[in-house]
């Protein structure tokens, strides 16, 4: 006979642990346990059947695996934190009786947690913690934005300004951002770094308080592992990239309110790497003399330096003129028949964006945020001056003759009394309102300025992120209306790797359309006749691919009906669980439907309001 | 202390002063004893005077003693003239006192007169008691003590003086003399009412001083001083004690240095000249130093799974989208209605004209404790997200089209004016179609034209008709309440209709078998016209309408059902031998249906929920199928006799193969509501399902000889013509035997012919 089981002892009843449990197997606080479980990691299970990992009781808990409960009690910062806690005890009977000098002692010899191996041990590559540092950095960059108050200590401002400023430098000098959007939140930012999306939200300038629903210590724990975990990704990526780390700031600039211009980049000379350290930490712990004098240096080069990385990519204007030269109209089977080389893939679309702004000379009218528009710019390469109320460090002064465009945000005014020489400069620049900045690089061109002018009323802004697959696409419906009048030359105008895109989308999607009717047999034979007799007459294959989607629309609309009885009956005979799910996706089609059906109706509404306002004064 | 001190020195003195004649011895020893008490006093102050000497001179002894003798004198001085003082005191406190001590000890008596005797007496002179003496009777002319003084109220005196001579009692005005008084006499609030002498009597300073100092809640002893000067008498300069208590040599340890102390020190001494410990450690403040933590190795376990990323924003929240994104009122509204955790964005598209107008987002913080929350609360489950186009999950099946023929237009309608189709029956050759309404009007017309032959009329409704499915043979079974009619139709070939009439009315009837409650009564063929059923089966009483009839595929046998709760309403009836029976003698549940099989000596009964297959030769039981099904409605088998369908009130369909399992092979549910009525085609392979939802479902049902393959079910087309009465729909459908047509009787009256 087999031995007789007992009941809880093994399956779901031993691998999960409730919180309860878990608190009290550690013998921390909960606030302790809170606080591991953020560094660590760990999070709550929910297991397959609640009542057989509790005993029975269906009572609400959050379930844990054991084995993390487990590997937590051999974690070296619940020792430290049971440190603290007796450190604690200590400190506060040190005071109450007065001896100050234990106190000072004790205090002196505070137990500190270091959480490095915490993050070795969560990302083992870099590649892990790259892909997990944007909470990190939207937690920075809020944390740059506040206020220093009795729970926030300006140390910890400080360090999140820091670390901010050399993301953002990191970003600019590698020319990695990728998208940008200005949304009612803040503004996002995509990054690529590694082949790794890197996106993050930067609220705007203002200052935030925060709220007294939202508790502090949870923000700050997470804050304390953002901060190791992004001091480490940057270390990395500063010493891959050849730079010191961390670049020195200078302190009379950021008292001056530079920003990010407060840092200077400094490459690392591989000649005497001797000394490189020395130096390295002569910067980090304080200012010695020789790195102050070094620091006035690169501040007097610092334009120059700009121009340096100008000029790291001389043939990139070339490039972009070559771009915006519209290509001949290459027929799509050639572009296909050329393979293209690693060198290609590699060169062109990096060049095509990331020096966007490289002609260019921007200045920025006081009105628009410095931080955000300096980041915009120079990561793509453009030189951005600003006056003096946002902040000093400006590379170009107002009157600069380089000046092509000014981002200005103020509605048109008249300028009766105007010299002859503003008026000539005014003339010669161009004024655009900020969100042609972030158009451009989503757009990855330079788009005209004239939509963008100032005080005009400017187009939409979409998100370069996309929507959700079936939402609603504001440009498309604009196609759907304009696809009769819209040639089929000019998207050849746009670059050749979005057409060839597009066009393999097309056919997949034919194809897919395709392969879900369900009168395949006859369909698709006379699709296949109909295709042979149109390579025999020399017919465009895209010309062709065209014509059979829309006659395919039509007749789909007179075959929908029948075929949609016969799925009907049809449907009788699945399982349950086939029709349970079946209606399940069928129910997200139809809500996502609706949801565009109320947008497109909306839109349909405004436009024939439009169009009875432009029919009316006439 | 020191107050009592000085009265028991007063007691003293007194003693003294009354026995100083008598022995003078005694005050000698007074004497010795009050040196004694003093003796501590005056060594205080013989230290105070030599202070520092002490330790320097501790073993002369004689010249101690010597001061000791001379203190002793001098104190003696002092204590006589403390003595005089008191005295003096004394004396101008009470003179007479003095007075008295002048005289003897037993005052003199004087010899007087006595006024009411008229001899001489002797009288004392009145004592005159002393400090201590009790003062409460003093002066107080009434005697009468302390008893409760309204004993004395209705008399007119109010006790006795010492002599006892009556005290009257002193005149009180009333309340006006009381109140002229206390408005002439300006001290008469200082008097109070004495009880003793029920008159009023003015206090004296004293205590009047008493009650001003009760009132302010001082101490009511005049001359009490609560700030007097301590009087140290063991303590304070020039009294320490310097003898020792104990005689015990000082311990060692209290002068040699501790040598575990030393041992302790010398530890963290060698620690800190080895290093072990940094006496002035560097502060732990030095700048947390980043290292290339990557370069080493990865580790080989797997990493935990990244946590799923915050969706990127879309069009909606961009500071300016476009227009057809903003939220109309309404919509506003209502996400400002829903709950913030129920909302479907936690945001509302707004759109700017600049971007200088845009301002802070007020949720920021919140939104980003909310998603740290997420990532530390919220449990993680991985979902394989299915993304597969819904169309493949519906099974592919053969096309309808290449399924036919089956029924899939209405050719032509029957009505019955008066009440619901309840049933039908097609004729074995196809051609005629009885049917039959609630109003007990069963009404006989061709398949193909729909034209009325001829019409029975019964009392109460008709439950069930079955045509015979003998072919040489032409008759149909009526069932009624609490009868079966056999009926034969006109336009009989006559040879047929003799046939019929002998085998419904034998000229010579078989014996009678064991009695039934069942009659067979039949009607002579001379007597019998088409109007009439040749043959009448009378049910036992109180067993209600016969609901259902299935023929013996021989046309012998006719089971019937109905719907009375007793013996399960279910009869085999005979024909050749006249003869009906109760298959069962009791049964579980009520009967809804019964079937023979088509091939074997079997037969089918469905009760509520289970459907059972009896073996009528051998009478046993088979099988037990279960359908998982509430309420059987309904229930046919395969003209193959290996399937049988079953159909609920449930909206249930259940397909069993006898062959595999009591289980259904496949259960459908596709009708809204329930299922009236199955039928499989005899010879096409075809089945169809009618609903109380109006609609009739054809299926294509093919089964397959070989065990392995399981039986096709294509549906093939959903007919609807029916209107649907009272939540009643199509009540019965049946084939025609030889076409793929199908019947149909509704309760709306209407019976259908669908062809193909």
């Amino acid at each position: 006979m087999a031995k007789i089981k007992q009941k809880g002892k093994a399956g779901a009843a031993k691998a999960y642990v409730t919180r309860t449990a878990a608190v009290r197997k550690l013998q921390c606080s909960l606030a302790d346990f809170r606080r591991l479980c953020i560094l660590k990691g760990i999070f709550p299970r929910e297991p397959k059947s609640r009542k057989k990992a509790n005993k029975g009781s269906s009572a609400p808990t959050s379930f844990y695996y054991a084995k993390d409960i487990a590997y937590l009690a051999h974690e070296p910062v619940l020792k430290k934190l049971r440190e603290h806690k007796a450190f604690a005890k200590k400190l506060s009977r040190a005071l109450g009786r007065g001896e100050w000098s234990s106190a000072k002692s004790l205090e002196e010899n505070k137990p500190i947690y270091r959480l490095d191996h915490i993050i070795k041990e969560r990302y083992p590559t870099f590649i892990d913690a790259l892909r997990d540092i944007d909470d990190g950095l939207c937690m920075a960059f809020l944390f740059a934005s506040l206020p220093s108050t009795s729970r926030l200590p300006p140390e910890l401002i400080e360090n999140c300004v820091r670390l901010s400023s050399e993301w953002q430098l990191y970003v600019m000098h590698t020319r990695s951002l990728r998208k940008s959007f200005f949304s009612i939140k803040g503004v996002y930012y995509q990054a690529e770094v590694m082949d790794q999306h890197v996106s993050w939200l930067v609220p705007y300038q203002f200052t935030q308080s925060i709220p007294p629903d939202v508790d502090v210590r949870v923000m700050m724990t997470f804050l304390e592992l953002y901060q190791t975990l992004l001091g480490f990704v940057l270390f990395k990526l500063y010493t891959d990239a050849g730079l010191v780390y961390p670049p020195p700031l200078d302190s009379k600039k950021e008292e001056g309110a530079a920003g990010v211009g407060a840092y200077s980049l400094q490459k690392v000379t591989p000649v005497q790497p001797a000394t490189i350290p020395q130096t390295q930490n002569a910067d980090s712990v304080r200012a010695s003399s020789k790195a102050v004098q070094r620091a006035i240096k690169s501040i007097g080069s610092s334009a120059t330096k700009e121009a340096g990385l100008t000029a790291d990519t001389p043939e990139s204007p070339e490039d972009i003129d070559e771009d915006f030269v519209p290509h001949q109209s290459t027929s799509d089977s050639q572009s296909v028949a050329t393979l293209p080389t690693l060198k290609s893939i590699s060169s062109l679309p990096q060049t095509l964006t990331t020096n966007l702004f490289a002609p260019y000379t921007f200045f920025l009218s006081r009105e628009s945020s410095r931080p955000i528009f300096e980041f915009l710019v120079r990561s793509f390469g453009g030189r951005i001056g600003w006056p003096a109320s946002s902040g000093n460090g400006s590379p170009v002064s107002d009157d600069d003759e380089s000046i092509t465009h000014v981002i200005i945000d103020r509605p048109l005014v008249e300028r009766p009394n105007e010299t002859a020489e503003e008026r000539s400069r005014r003339l010669r620049r161009k004024y655009v309102q900020p969100q042609w900045v972030v158009d451009c690089i989503n757009a990855g061109k330079i788009l005209l300025e004239d939509a963008y002018a100032q005080g005009k009323t400017l187009p939409p802004h979409l998100s370069p992120f996309g929507e959700r697959d079936g939402a609603y696409d504001p440009l498309a419906g604009d196609q759907i209306e304009d696809s009769d009048s819209e040639s089929e030359e000019e998207p050849v105008a746009e670059e050749e790797g979005e057409e060839e895109e597009e066009h393999t989308a097309k056919l997949s999607a034919t194809r897919a359309i395709d392969l879900g009717d369900m009168d395949v047999t006859e369909d698709s034979e006379a699709l296949r006749a109909a295709e042979l007799a149109a390579e025999a007459a020399g017919v465009d294959y895209g010309a062709f691919e065209k014509a059979v989607s829309k006659s395919g629309r039509k007749s789909k609309t007179t075959n929908q009906t029948v075929e949609e009885g016969g799925d009907d009956m049809n449907k009788m005979l699945m399982s349950n669980k086939q029709r349970k799910l079946y209606e399940k996706i069928q129910h997200s089609r139809r809500k996502r439907d609706s949801e565009r059906a109320v947008i497109e109706a909306k839109k349909r509404s405004l436009q024939k309001k439009a169009k009875r306002e432009s029919k009316t004064p006439k | 202390m020191p107050g009592l001190e000085v009265e028991s020195k007063r007691r003293k003195r007194r003693h003294e002063e009354g026995q100083d004649e008598l022995d003078a011895e005694p005050s000698a020893l007074h004497r010795n004893g009050h040196l004694e008490m003093l003796s501590d006093d005056e060594d205080g102050n013989d230290i105070q005077s030599d202070d520092g000497q002490v330790d320097q001179f501790p073993e002369i002894h004689t010249e101690s003693d010597s001061e000791e003798e001379e203190k002793e004198e001098t104190s003696d001085e002092e204590d006589e003239e403390e003595d005089e003082e008191d005295k003096d005191e004394d004396e101008e406190s009470d003179s007479a006192s003095d007075s008295a001590e002048s005289l003897h000890v037993f005052p003199k008596a004087k010899t007087v007169m006595s006024e009411i005797t008229g001899q001489p007496k002797l009288v004392y002179p009145e004592i005159e008691p002393d400090y201590d003496s009790d003062s409460s009777t003093e002066d107080a002319p009434n005697r009468v003590g302390d008893i409760p003084m309204h004993w004395y109220d209705d008399l007119p005196h109010i006790g006795y003086d010492v002599n006892g001579r009556k005290v009257l009692r002193p005149a009180r005005g009333d309340e006006l003399d009381k109140f002229l008084q206390t408005v002439d006499d300006p001290s008469s609030w200082t008097a109070a009412f004495d009880k003793n002498t029920q008159m009023d009597k003015p206090l004296s300073a004293e205590e009047l001083d008493i009650i001003h100092r009760l009132y302010k809640g001082e101490n009511p002893d005049a001359n009490y001083d609560p700030y007097e000067p301590t009087i140290e008498w063991f303590t304070g300069k020039g009294k320490e004690e310097v003898m020792p208590l104990s005689a015990a040599p000082e311990p060692k340890r209290r002068w040699v240095p501790s040598k575990w102390e030393k041992q302790k020190v010398m530890k963290i001494v060698r620690a800190i000249r080895q290093g072990r410990i940094l006496p002035s450690k560097p502060k732990s403040k030095a700048k947390f130093e980043f290292y290339s933590i990557w370069n080493d190795t990865p580790s080989t376990h797997q990493p935990p799974l990244p946590a799923p990323k915050p969706p990127l924003p879309t069009n909606s929240e961009s500071y300016n989208p476009p227009e057809e994104y903003l939220p109309t009122d309404e919509e506003r509204k209502r996400w400002e209605e829903t709950d913030p955790e129920d909302r479907e964005r936690d945001y509302l598209p707004q759109k700017y004209s600049a971007l200088r107008l845009v301002p802070g987002y007020d949720q920021f913080i919140k939104e980003r404790f909310h998603r740290q929350l997420d990532l530390y609360l919220a449990p993680r489950v991985q979902r394989v997200k299915i993304n597969i186009d819904p169309k493949t999950l519906i099974p592919k099946l053969p096309s309808p089209n290449n399924l036919k023929p089956f029924p899939n237009y209405k050719s032509l309608h029957f009505i019955h004016a008066k009440g619901r189709a309840r049933c039908i029956s097609v004729s074995p050759d196809g051609a005629w179609v009885v049917s039959g309404d609630e109003e007990g009007i069963a009404s006989l017309w061709e398949v193909n034209v729909g034209r009325e032959i001829q019409r029975w009329q019964f009392e109460g409704r008709i439950g069930l008709i079955e045509w015979c499915p003998r072919l040489d043979v032409s008759y149909f079974v009526v069932g009624t309440e609490e009868k079966l009619h056999f009926l034969i139709p006109p336009n009989i070939t006559n040879a047929v209709l003799s046939l019929t009439q002998s085998l419904l009315a034998p000229s010579s009837l078989p014996p009678p078998p064991n009695p039934t409650p069942i009659k067979w009564n039949s009607v002579s063929p001379n007597h019998w016209s088409l109007d009439k059923p040749i043959l009448t089966l009378a049910l036992p009483d109180s067993s209600g309408l016969p609901i259902q009839a299935h023929w013996h595929r021989k046309g012998d046998y006719l089971a019937t059902v109905s719907n009375s709760k007793t013996h399960g309403g279910v009869w085999i009836h005979q024909l050749s031998r006249r003869h009906s029976q109760a298959p069962f003698k009791r049964i579980k549940g009520t009967v809804q249906a019964v079937l023979f099989h088509p091939l074997k000596p079997h037969f089918f009964v469905a009760t509520q929920q289970y459907v059972r297959l009896y073996n009528l030769s051998e009478q046993k039981l088979l099988k037990t199928l279960m359908p998982g099904i509430k309420w059987i409605s309904s229930l046919d088998v395969h003209p193959s006799g290996d399937h049988v369908i079953v159909g609920g009130y449930d909206r249930k369909l259940c397909w069993f193969d006898l062959e595999l399992s009591d289980k259904p092979y496949k259960v459908l549910r596709y009708h809204t509501r329930a299922i009236r009525s199955l039928h499989f085609h005899p010879t096409y392979p075809l089945f169809a399902s009618s609903s109380d939802d109006g609609s009739i479902q054809i299926f294509h049902s093919r089964v397959y000889n070989d065990l392995l393959t399981d039986p096709l079910i294509v549906p093939l087309k959903i007919l609807r013509g029916h209107s649907v009465k009272d939540q009643l729909g199509v009540l019965q459908v049946r084939w025609c035997g030889k076409h793929p047509w199908l019947v149909s009787a509704g309760a709306d009256g209407h019976v259908v012919v669908w062809c193909s």
